[in-house]
């Protein structure tokens, strides 16, 4: 396309102007303050008490959180929940520690994985047909009851946004204090030219308030979020 | 401009919104909910006055170095393998936008709630070349089927009672959609939805950049963003140009600040931080991505020195909830894309129009209780003072507002032209006199007593009682 708007340069010096510089500058300014404050630092507290403060928020949010002892245990949760559900069919991703753990196939209803065996059409429309979307969390945060996802090949992103319920699943390591963790593991990504096209920070279900402050849950993402995490002695 | 904003003045727009007694109690409703819900928040939190002081060190660090931190950003997005595009006005940006649509050949688009596609007038534009666009955030969807702009930032349609909006979507729907609030977000959950699955162009706003990244970072409880950068091929965001920190660990700070500050919630339901285009594996979200960067009257409060710090903003709308103008008078009545105190302090600067805009420095008590929420601690009203004070010295105050401070200070700069007009004053006043107060006075006078008493003069003077009591 021919020029459109004006050149990056003339936009930067009417700037470098405004604020009263003969020229843009160059060099990354000196900077005291960064990020949180100080006094942030992660709270033993919180560290120690991480999966039921995770439990707590995202209940507080109408989301689910069962903590299950082993493999078998998630297993039996996400068949109890599809029933529940009357779930017929079911998008997951196609990732390593969730496949192990969850054993698809034997889950007794049609799952589709997220990988290129199919053309991105033919899984978004899945997605948007199926009942239930299944992902791993990348991170569960406890302090706001968060989960993170990071977007990929075989992760994609409509899985945790399209069909009207979200089953998370994590193992206890992954959940951490703060978001201050991930962001630090996202830095680390970024550095070494790994970071996703997108991370979604996903913190209960999809909710509005706009009609006169009502509050609706599911208007454009999930009705429910339910989340469960592999925590073995 | 919209039809709602056509009155002439703030206070002729004001006095209509008076009259409207659903808006005016909705509106009360909405940020009173919303101001409890974030003093709960920012108590839960604790050392709420340390995260302002950090976020406002953190806006002001970067609008001071807004130029490098630009350049930075853009090399970023450019990395990333995004294009990025400078547009100084508002005509600029809508014209970038429509060729950037055009080369893909889109036409169906979605749009993700963003003030400052509403600030460029870019659905018009959009609608007036034929494009098929839809606004998918729930309140901005009402608004659009209503033609109305926003009322907040936060809660734009808080104005629409639910019958109103039931029969908005009937008529789209061709049929009687019920007014409980669950039959209305599936309707529109159904509509939007298909919207999404034939979209090929997604426009956002940007709620922050990360410069030293190249991601743009898109909040909204109801994931409409998301669906927004993950079905259509083509990603086009738009960015006010300041809105930009340095870093991921400075966004931390901002995403703890603005949901409290909003709506009283930890964080929002999603937060999507987005770097670019879908990788060539990944098989959702968009081949595309454009960084629309804009100045459209930015550079002029930047170079303001007094004002720059109203850039900071991060539009939490948290000063809003607070203003008793806002709560009176509601959104519409500011004539502006920015109502409630950033709005009266922006508006000016960005449109470059004092004559009109100036004169939302009126729109204020100068309680002060907006620079006491502020996010980031902007001193709105003080800032909302030195615009009248910039107001009057343009001379745009109304003429018969300056005549009278004119004899005003002639008439009081002399002791004996001044107990001359007082005693005239206690001559003049009687037919108007009812109780002690004038209850009906003549213009310019009227302005006052037509919504409030305006106390009569006293019968003697101060100095006529001291000499009465002390001789
Ligand atoms: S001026 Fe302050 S309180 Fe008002 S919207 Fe901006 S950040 Fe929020």
């Amino acid at each position: 396309m021919e020029q459109l708007g004006i050149p990056e340069q003339d936009f930067i010096n009417t700037v470098a102007r405004a604020l009263g510089r003969s020229e843009p500058l160059k060099h990354a300014p000196q900077r005291d303050i960064v990020g949180p404050p100080d006094f942030w630092q992660e709270d033993e507290e919180i560290r120690k008490h991480s999966l039921e403060l995770f439990k707590k928020n995202l209940e507080g949010l109408s989301g689910r959180v069962v903590i299950a002892q082993s493999a078998a245990e998630v297993q039996q949760q996400v068949k109890t929940w599809l029933t529940e559900l009357e779930a017929k069919n079911v998008i997951c991703w196609d990732h390593g520690d969730l496949k192990e753990l969850l054993q698809p196939e034997t889950l007794g209803v049609n799952v589709q994985l997220w990988n290129d065996g199919h053309s991105s059409k033919e899984l978004i429309d899945v997605a948007a047909r199926a009942d239930v979307g299944i992902t791993w969390i990348n991170f569960g945060i406890a302090y706001t009851g968060s989960m993170a996802v990071l977007s990929g090949a075989r992760t994609g992103r409509s899985v945790s946004l399209l069909p009207p319920t979200h089953i998370g699943i994590c193992k206890r390591s992954q959940i951490v204090p703060t978001m201050t963790s991930v962001i630090k593991h996202l830095v680390d990504l970024r550095g070494q030219g790994h970071l996703p096209a997108t991370i979604n920070f996903i913190t209960g279900p999809s909710r509005t308030s706009d009609i006169e402050m009502d509050l609706s849950i599911g208007v454009h993402g999930p009705y429910r979020t339910w989340v469960i995490v592999l925590d073995e002695q | 401009m919209n039809k709602i904003h056509q009155g002439k003045t703030f206070r002729e727009r004001a006095r209509e919104a008076l009259k409207d007694d659903f808006m005016r109690q909705a509106v009360r409703k909405a940020v009173d909910t919303l101001e409890t819900r974030k003093e709960e928040a920012t108590d839960a939190l604790g050392n709420w006055d340390q995260w302002r002081e950090q976020g406002k060190r953190i806006r002001e660090h970067a609008v001071e170095n807004l130029d490098y931190y630009l350049s930075q950003l853009a090399a970023n997005v450019r990395n990333n393998g995004g294009t990025v595009y400078f547009a100084p006005e508002a005509k600029d940006a809508r014209q970038i936008i429509l060729e950037i649509i055009k080369k893909h050949g889109g036409k169906h688009i979605v749009k993700s709630k963003s003030m400052v596609t509403e600030e460029i007038h870019l659905n018009k534009a959009l609608i007036k070349e034929g494009l098929d666009v839809v606004e998918t955030d729930l309140a901005e969807y009402i608004l659009q089927l209503a033609d109305e702009p926003p009322s907040h930032i936060v809660v734009p349609s808080i104005h629409k009672s639910r019958d109103q909006i039931a029969e908005l979507f009937s008529n789209v729907a061709r049929e009687k959609i019920p007014n409980d609030t669950p039959s209305l977000t599936a309707f529109s959950r159904k509509v939007l939805r298909e919207k999404f699955l034939q979209a090929d162009i997604g426009i956002t706003g940007c709620n922050f950049a990360i410069a030293d990244t190249g991601a743009i970072s898109l909040v909204t409880n109801e994931g409409n963003a998301r669906l927004t950068n993950s079905l259509p091929k083509v990603h086009i965001a738009v960015m006010g140009m300041e809105r930009l920190v340095p870093s991921f660990a400075d966004l931390e700070v901002l995403l703890t600040l603005l949901p409290r500050s909003a709506t009283g919630q930890k964080l929002t339901s999603y937060i999507s931080i987005t770097n670019g285009p879908k990788k060539p594996e990944d098989l959702d979200g968009p081949d595309y991505f454009y960084l629309v960067i804009l100045d459209n009257g930015r550079s002029r409060i930047l170079a303001d020195t007094e004002f720059r710090q109203s850039l900071h903003c991060i539009r939490c709308g948290a000063c809003f909830n607070v203003c008793p103008v806002y709560r009176q008078v509601g959104g519409h009545s500011y004539g502006s894309v920015y109502g409630g105190p950033i709005g009266s302090v922006i508006s000016a600067f960005l449109t470059n129009d004092m004559e009109r805009y100036g004169g939302l420095a009126y729109a204020s008590t100068l309680c002060a209780a907006c620079s006491t929420v502020c996010a980031v601690k902007i001193p709105l009203h003080d800032l909302l003072l030195k615009l009248r004070h910039r107001y009057v010295t343009h001379k745009y105050t109304p003429a018969a507002e300056r005549t009278v401070f004119k004899l005003w200070r002639t008439t009081f700069q002399n002791p004996k032209t001044y107990r001359l007009a007082i005693k005239m004053a206690q001559k003049a006043q009687s037919p108007l006199v009812n109780n002690g107060y004038i209850i009906k006075g003549p213009p310019p006078l009227s302005a006052w007593t037509n919504s409030r008493y305006f106390p009569k003069a006293a019968e003697k003077t101060f100095r006529e009682q001291w000499q009465q009591q002390h001789h």
